[in-house]
């Protein structure tokens, strides 16, 4: 036994790593529909780049209304390297927006929500509410003119709460209009308040896919169990035995465990890689090519510039141009609406039929639902393009 | 025989010396805009229904195979024949629209559309070539083609696309008319403020309309049918089309209501006509056909459910409750007058035509608004209950009663259409090009040519 | 084993009670601070500052006017912010408006073709004495509090009227 076996042993002894390491990796996953899963752990790594890139950027930038706009200016004028560092900040920030969104619509499609993993689900529109929230008060910070009017327009939409409005507006700006205080708030609110419920929540999420496996894809199960006329249908043959998470005893009529499964290391964590990589060079090259802009300081008394929303904001944004003036406060019931109804989803639809082609009376609404997202972006970029 | 001519001859003669010797230009305006809009109305009207079934069955063949069922093919191949045997008719109507009565009549205005919108003209001839030859050959290919289904929706997916480039490039110059741009720059030109809206608004209204439309004919043809099996699929597709026709008039009212407000953008005035003006009672009409198409839809539901005894019909009869409610919203008065003075300063006590209320039901804005957004909440909950209770359901079963529903839904529908057009056309009015080009003015071929010198 | 009396504390119920009193105490004494630190603003009366804005006497009739004005940014800075004032001169009648818009409180400003007050964010429309005549903005577009010395116009830092 060499000296390195030895340690490890000692060390194993001790905390017990190696059972620790071996439940972390060896574990069944699905094979069919792989790729999908690729999403989750790209959101992830995406979430990681933005925890590193904002631990560093923090070394310089200042959360003042003095010094916010002047400390991100001298880095793009004099550090090249910082100035990649915010460039992988905000391009990664799109892209995790992106990624998250089309890992929402896997989930929902192939019904993954569904029995025993609600939980999964509501931890995931938790995580998704609080990305929206971290890339809006991230957008406040560099407060250059972009900035300056996002802080202004979201901070308002707060105003049309009924009863409360003014006070909810009041205690995000700390004053009537967005000034210095607004700026470090929102800028604690982004470094402190939303990493600390995001994180641990993170590790909800995962802890909770750990316990249950990943569902997988619906083509997974195919004859496994009886069909839904309660016919048996007997097992098809499989190529490995059931393993934990998934149980040997199914949790509902039709779904157990896949009919085939593979090891989650190497072979998921290949296909993880490859997406990850992929999606992190495309980030670096942005970064690199495109770069973070920064727009004229904040200037509240500009009668020529055009505030233009963040791209995520922009149906929001174009609901608040359709709304008129006697519905505005439409403009806060629908997008709260919306994460109610996600809340819900899982305790609503409880049939366990996956097959996204089977369960028409839950893809048709969620089919109008992204639809009315995509619609609302389209023309409200077609509406920026126009101006 | 030469008492026949003798009798014809000077009859004839009489006549030619009554008719025009050249397109009827400005002395009767009137008769030219109905003969144009009549047919402009009757084209929209099929052309609408062939680019939506050159959409709706590659799409229908997609879900026929991966759900493995049977009935989807054949509803599919259907719609393949409809849109070659009609694809012609339309273009026919079209062709004789330009080439006689436009040219004829607007020459002017023509002259100048073409040349503003070449590019997107130039494509659109295309896009008639590869959608007619594509129908063809995905509606023969059927069975020869049965072992390599994915070649064949790979065809149909062309098909599709043929299809909506088809409406985008018309829809370029539909909107350019209503919002004109910049038109030296061919991006601005296709992407001008409501080119995009139009271009959806009307996709997704050929798909509802294809839908209420072959509905309606499986509904005579299931009151015909004698034999078993096609008595079920037929009243499967009626359902089938009824459920595609109301899940995208669901979009519209958003996409619409978008539409709108790029008009109330960028050319305020036609915007003004349709909400406040002369064109706003005729938008409430709309409204209102809008209300009684839903609801009807939702009986039909309803009565589907209840025939099979499968759940859900009762809730489906309250949201048709729901839904007539939402009409009578829809016409609620903007003011609310309870003395005389309330109603002579809300302009009630006058006719329009000194200076009264135009509209004493009001206009669009905010009931109406209120209004479209319950309808769409209520109908998208209608088509899920309607989705849950069809597993309930044995098809084949239907009554008479349902099947006159479904012939209904296709009239309300093609009433829809003809009045959305006509609004859309005349909201521009006195403009063919919004603050560019006037109706006035077009006869310049009446203006000699001047000779050339050698 | 004798019978325990109801009314006395066992030791186990003691030691419950201990610990939620405890942490009662610590949410209490944590709680009142923090809340108190983050509702405090809202109490705070900013002070209301005249400020110049300028010789009016050249203001054209019926053509509205941009001046920009510098006003204390407050709170803990020493910086100032320059707000946007337009004056509107209908005959021997003054207007100061600000260029925020009701709606969104983004940046209106007039524009000479619509002769009208245009929100660019969702297209509100004001026109020339302020009214909201298009668009979303739910009010006219707000004044300044202000007075005139002559020709000379001043200015406070807050509206007529709170949007």
């Amino acid at each position: 036994m060499g000296r390195i076996a030895a340690a490890y042993n000692w060390f194993d002894e001790r905390t017990a790593i190696r059972s620790l390491i071996r439940k972390g990796l060896y574990e069944a996953v699905p094979v069919r529909g792989a790729w999908f899963y690729t999403l989750g752990s790209a959101t992830l790594v995406l979430i990681l780049l933005q925890l590193i890139t904002g631990i560093f950027l923090t070394l310089l930038y200042v959360p003042s209304v003095t010094e916010a706009w002047a400390s991100l200016h001298y880095l793009s004028q004099h550090d090249a390297f910082g100035s990649i560092v915010r460039g992988i900040h905000l391009w990664s920030a799109y892209i995790l927006l992106f990624v998250i969104g089309l890992h929402m619509v896997r989930t929902f499609f192939s019904g993954s929500y569904k029995r025993p993993r609600e939980l999964n689900w509501v931890t995931g529109v938790g995580l998704f509410v609080l990305v929206l929230a971290m890339a809006i008060t991230g957008a406040f910070l560099p407060w250059d003119q972009a900035a300056y009017w996002t802080a202004v327009v979201v901070t308002n939409i707060a105003v049309y709460t009924p009863f409360i409005g003014s006070f909810l507006r009041a205690l995000w700006r700390g004053a009537d209009t967005v000034g210095p205080t607004t700026l470090s708030r929102t800028f604690g609110i982004h470094v402190w308040l939303i990493p600390a419920i995001l994180f641990p929540l993170i590790g909800a999420h995962l802890a909770l896919l750990r316990k249950h496996g990943e569902f997988g894809s619906y083509v997974n199960y195919r004859g496994a169990y009886r069909s839904r006329e309660g016919v048996d249908v007997p097992p098809a043959p499989k190529q490995r035995p059931i393993e934990p998470p998934y149980p040997a005893v199914p949790t509902d009529e039709l779904w157990a465990a896949p009919l085939e499964t593979e090891d989650f290391y190497p072979h998921q964590t290949f296909k993880d890689g490859v997406v990850s990589a992929a999606l992190v060079i495309l980030v670096f090259i942005l970064a690199v090519a495109i770069g973070a802009p920064l727009e004229a300081i904040a200037d509240p008394a500009t009668t020529s510039y055009t505030p233009v929303p963040e791209w995520f904001f922009l149906p929001l944004d174009e609901l608040l141009l359709l709304v008129p003036q006697q519905l505005i406060p439409l403009v806060l019931v629908l997008p709260t609406g919306g994460v109610l109804l996600l809340l819900a989803l899982p305790f609503i639809d409880r049939d366990p039929e996956r097959n996204p082609f089977e369960r028409p009376a839950v893809m048709v609404p969620g089919a109008f639902a992204v639809l009315f997202v995509v619609i609302l972006t389209l023309l409200g970029s077609g509406r920026l393009f126009n101006l | 025989m030469s008492e026949l001519i003798a009798l014809v001859g000077p009859a004839l003669h009489m006549l030619a010396a009554e008719l025009p010797s050249q397109a009827p230009q400005g002395h009767n305006r009137i008769a030219a805009q109905a003969a144009i809009g009549s047919l402009f109305s009757l084209h929209i009207l099929i052309a609408g229904l062939v680019s939506g079934a050159g959409e709706l069955g590659p799409a229908i063949e997609f879900l026929g195979f991966v759900r493995q069922r049977r009935r989807y093919d054949r509803l599919a191949h259907g719609l393949g024949r409809f849109v070659t045997l009609y694809f012609s008719f339309s273009s026919a109507i079209a062709i004789l629209l330009i080439t006689v009565l436009l040219v004829g009549y607007w020459g002017r205005f023509w002259t100048t559309i073409v040349t503003i919108g070449w590019w997107p003209l130039f494509i659109e001839a295309w896009t008639f070539v590869l959608q007619v030859s594509l129908a063809y050959i995905w509606y023969y290919t059927w069975e020869p083609l049965r072992a390599f289904k994915g070649l064949h929706m790979a065809i149909g997916g062309l098909l599709a696309i043929a299809s909506f480039l088809q409406v985008y490039m018309i829809d370029i110059i539909a909107s350019y008319m209503l919002t004109p741009t910049n038109p030296q720059n061919p991006l601005r030109l296709a992407l001008n403020p409501t080119s995009y809206p139009l271009t959806v608004h009307r996709t997704v209204g050929n798909l509802a309309y294809i839908g209420f439309a072959f509905g309606a004919f499986c509904a005579i043809r299931f009151l015909r049918a004698r034999n078993p099996e096609d008595k079920a699929f037929y009243d499967w597709a009626g359902s089938f089309g009824l459920l595609w026709g109301v899940a995208m008039t669901l979009l519209q009212p958003i996409v619409g209501y978008s539409y709108a407000k790029e008009i109330q953008l960028h050319s305020y005035g036609s915007w003004y006509k349709m909400m406040f003006g002369t064109l706003s009672p005729v938008f409430l009409w709309q409204i209102t056909l809008l209300g009684i198409m839903f609801i009807t839809a939702t009986l039909y539901f309803g009565r589907r459910l209840r025939t099979d005894g499968a759940r859900g019909s009762g809730l489906l009869r309250a949201m048709s409750v729901g839904l007539v409610l939402t009409t009578l919203l829809a016409a609620m008065p903007y003011h609310l007058g309870f003395t005389y003075a309330d109603v002579a300063a809300a302009g009630l006590d006058r006719p329009f035509w000194e200076g009264g209320l135009i509209n004493p039901l009001g206009s669009m804005i905010p009931w109406k608004v209120l209004a479209l957004m319950f309808y769409t909440l209520i109908a998208i909950a209608a088509v899920v209950w309607y989705l849950r209770g069809l597993p309930g359901v044995v098809w084949g079963g239907a009554r008479r009663g349902e099947q006159r529903i479904l012939m209904l839904m296709a009239v309300l529908t093609m009433l829809m259409i003809v009045t959305m057009g006509f609004i859309r056309e005349n909201s521009r009015g006195p403009f063919l090009i919004s603050g560019q080009m006037t109706i006035e003015g077009q006869q310049n071929t009446q203006n000699p040519q001047p000779t050339p010198t050698p | 084993m004798a019978r325990r009396d109801p009314r006395r504390l066992s030791r186990r119920q003691f030691a419950l009670l201990g610990t939620q009193v405890a942490a009662a105490v610590v949410t209490v004494l944590l709680g009142i601070p923090i809340v108190g630190f983050l509702i405090s603003p809202l109490f705070r009366r900013e002070q209301a500052v005249w400020r110049q804005v300028g010789d009016i006497a050249g203001v054209p009739d019926r053509q509205p006017t941009k001046f920009e004005v510098a006003f204390p940014l407050g709170e803990w800075t020493n910086a100032n912010v320059n707000l946007a004032v337009y004056v509107v001169k209908i005959n021997a009648d003054y207007r100061v408006f600000s260029n925020v818009c009701t709606h969104m409180q983004c940046p209106v400003r007039w524009e000479d073709g619509l002769r009208q007050f245009l929100c660019p964010c969702h297209g509100g429309l004001y026109d020339m004495t302020g009214n909201n005549v298009g668009g979303p903005p739910p009010k006219p577009l707000p004044q300044y509090v202000h007075r005139i010395d002559g020709t000379t116009l001043f200015i406070q830092n807050r509206f007529t009227e709170s949007i």
